[in-house]
């Protein structure tokens, strides 16, 4: 079954992701696939993630299929205008990769080249609306294709970031342009996130798209510090700062703490899966499914 | 079925057009700069955003905040600055029009960068603004219809 398969049959969906290198090794991707394999639903290959000069996610997403992991292709605006959008749209679904995941993309000056020029000629909610143009047949030129791709789009979704409300109008919108999945960002806080998904059931999105929520296993505390003081719109609730702080073993408590929310995130209404996305530490993700009792495929 | 997306680039602006368009934008940057932080994208959205120019993103956001929004509504690139968005929300639910910011803003032409946004209105290139929420209720139904606005 493929990954849009298993969203339209409702079972719990478990997705990992990849950071692809920052060299022309493939065979990089090709190990790290070997911990999602038979693991996870599908695999984010995320697309020069904070700036930073990767290898190509569709080149990745391609090594993903040789190797037999269905691959979820992130695509960003920060790097292409209009017309390299569709363009490399149309070079994926040609590659045999239909899931996109359609970002804004982090700003340039975060990245190791902060002095590179900015596209941003799309936003997320029109990148959304050009995919499902798109799989209409059309081109944003109006021009119809001889052969209509067949994209699964999602988007990316932040409830921990102000203000709260317009979060779920910008969710709307995104719905409303196309998407069908959505991937929220790493969950640190429950609070926040139960509101938010009370809000989007109020809403009744979460019918009209499958909400993956994000868990981020994190190996030490000092990853948390870091990422509350210097990532933007990420909330980051003490408990888990302090846990960390007194674990004698910081790995196993960190693991621990993203189970108990993998469980949580479970009972709450409307969450159909979820999207494990450690930094830089693959190898964790089929422990934690496992142990989560998670068994997909 | 398709998508309406695009303001329509075509007809390209004529060169007699292009110095109307230059007139008038001198009255148009002097109502609009100093008050709204006008960016001279000429294709005015400013009645769906509550009268804060959102061009004025570092990535030039047309359909609401990026997820990098602070803690207290600082950008994510210039955390000195309040997110332009965030500014556009609170101000939309002071004036009462939150229903405008689930209007999804078209693809920016950049043929009209630079141009009258007035003209551009008067010319059908854009859709003209929503200036009053409540009289204008079956406009502002039409742009928020649940399917997006679909050419037949
Ligand atoms: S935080 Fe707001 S102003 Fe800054 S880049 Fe994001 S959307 Fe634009």
């Amino acid at each position: 079954m493929t990954f849009k398969e298993k969203i339209e049959s409702g079972t719990f969906i478990v997705c990992g992701e990849i950071g692809p290198p920052k060299s022309c090794d493939g065979d990089v991707i090709r190990e790290k696939s070997k911990y999602f394999k038979g693991v996870v639903d599908a695999v984010n290959i995320t697309d020069n993630q904070t700036a930073i000069v990767r290898l190509s996610s569709i080149a990745s997403a391609k090594i993903l299929l040789e190797v037999g992991v269905e691959p979820i292709m992130q695509m960003t605006c920060r790097d292409r205008n209009r017309i390299a959008i569709q363009s490399d749209l149309l070079g994926a679904a040609a590659l045999g990769i239909h899931n996109v995941l359609c970002l804004t993309g982090d700003y340039q000056k975060f990245g190791d080249q902060p002095e590179a020029k900015g596209v941003f000629d799309l936003d997320s909610v029109q990148l959304i609306a050009t995919a499902a143009k798109m799989n209409s047949g059309l081109l944003l030129s109006e021009q119809e294709m001889k052969k209509v791709p067949d994209f699964f789009i999602g988007a990316a979704a932040n409830p921990f970031a102000e203000p709260f409300e317009m979060r779920l109008i910008r969710l709307h919108k995104k719905v409303k342009a196309g998407a069908r999945f959505i991937q929220t960002q790493p969950v640190f806080d429950m609070d926040i996130f139960t509101r938010w998904m009370e809000k989007v059931v109020e809403m009744g999105l979460h019918e009209k798209c499958a909400i993956l929520a994000g868990v981020m296993p994190v190996k030490s505390v000092k990853a948390l510090h870091h990422m509350k003081k210097e990532v933007p719109g990420v909330k980051i609730n003490d408990e888990y700062i302090n846990r960390l702080e007194n674990a004698s073993d910081p790995k196993e408590e960190g693991v621990k703490i993203a189970i108990e929310m993998i469980q949580a995130l479970q009972k709450i209404k409307g969450v159909r899966g979820i999207h494990i996305m450690p930094v830089m530490w693959e190898s964790i993700t089929p422990v934690i499914v496992k142990e989560a009792g998670l068994g997909a495929i | 079925m398709s998508f309406e997306f695009v303001t329509s680039g075509k007809p390209p602006i004529s060169p007699r057009e292009k110095k109307f368009s230059r007139f008038l934008l001198f009255f148009e940057d002097v109502a609009k700069v100093p008050v709204f932080g006008c960016q001279h994208c000429g294709e005015c959205i400013l009645s769906s955003t509550a009268f804060i120019c959102s061009q004025r993103c570092p990535k030039r956001m047309r359909n609401g905040p990026c997820g990098g929004t602070g803690a207290g509504g600082s950008c994510e690139v210039y955390p000195e600055r309040k997110c332009v968005w965030y500014r556009i929300y609170y101000r939309s639910k002071m004036l009462n029009r939150l229903n405008l910011l689930y209007k999804i803003n078209k693809i920016h032409n950049w043929n009209l960068e630079g141009t009258s946004a007035w003209l551009n209105v008067f010319m059908k290139r854009i859709d003209a603004p929503i200036w009053f929420v409540r009289n204008d209720k079956k406009k502002v139904k039409e742009m928020l219809s649940d399917d997006i606005q679909r050419k037949n």
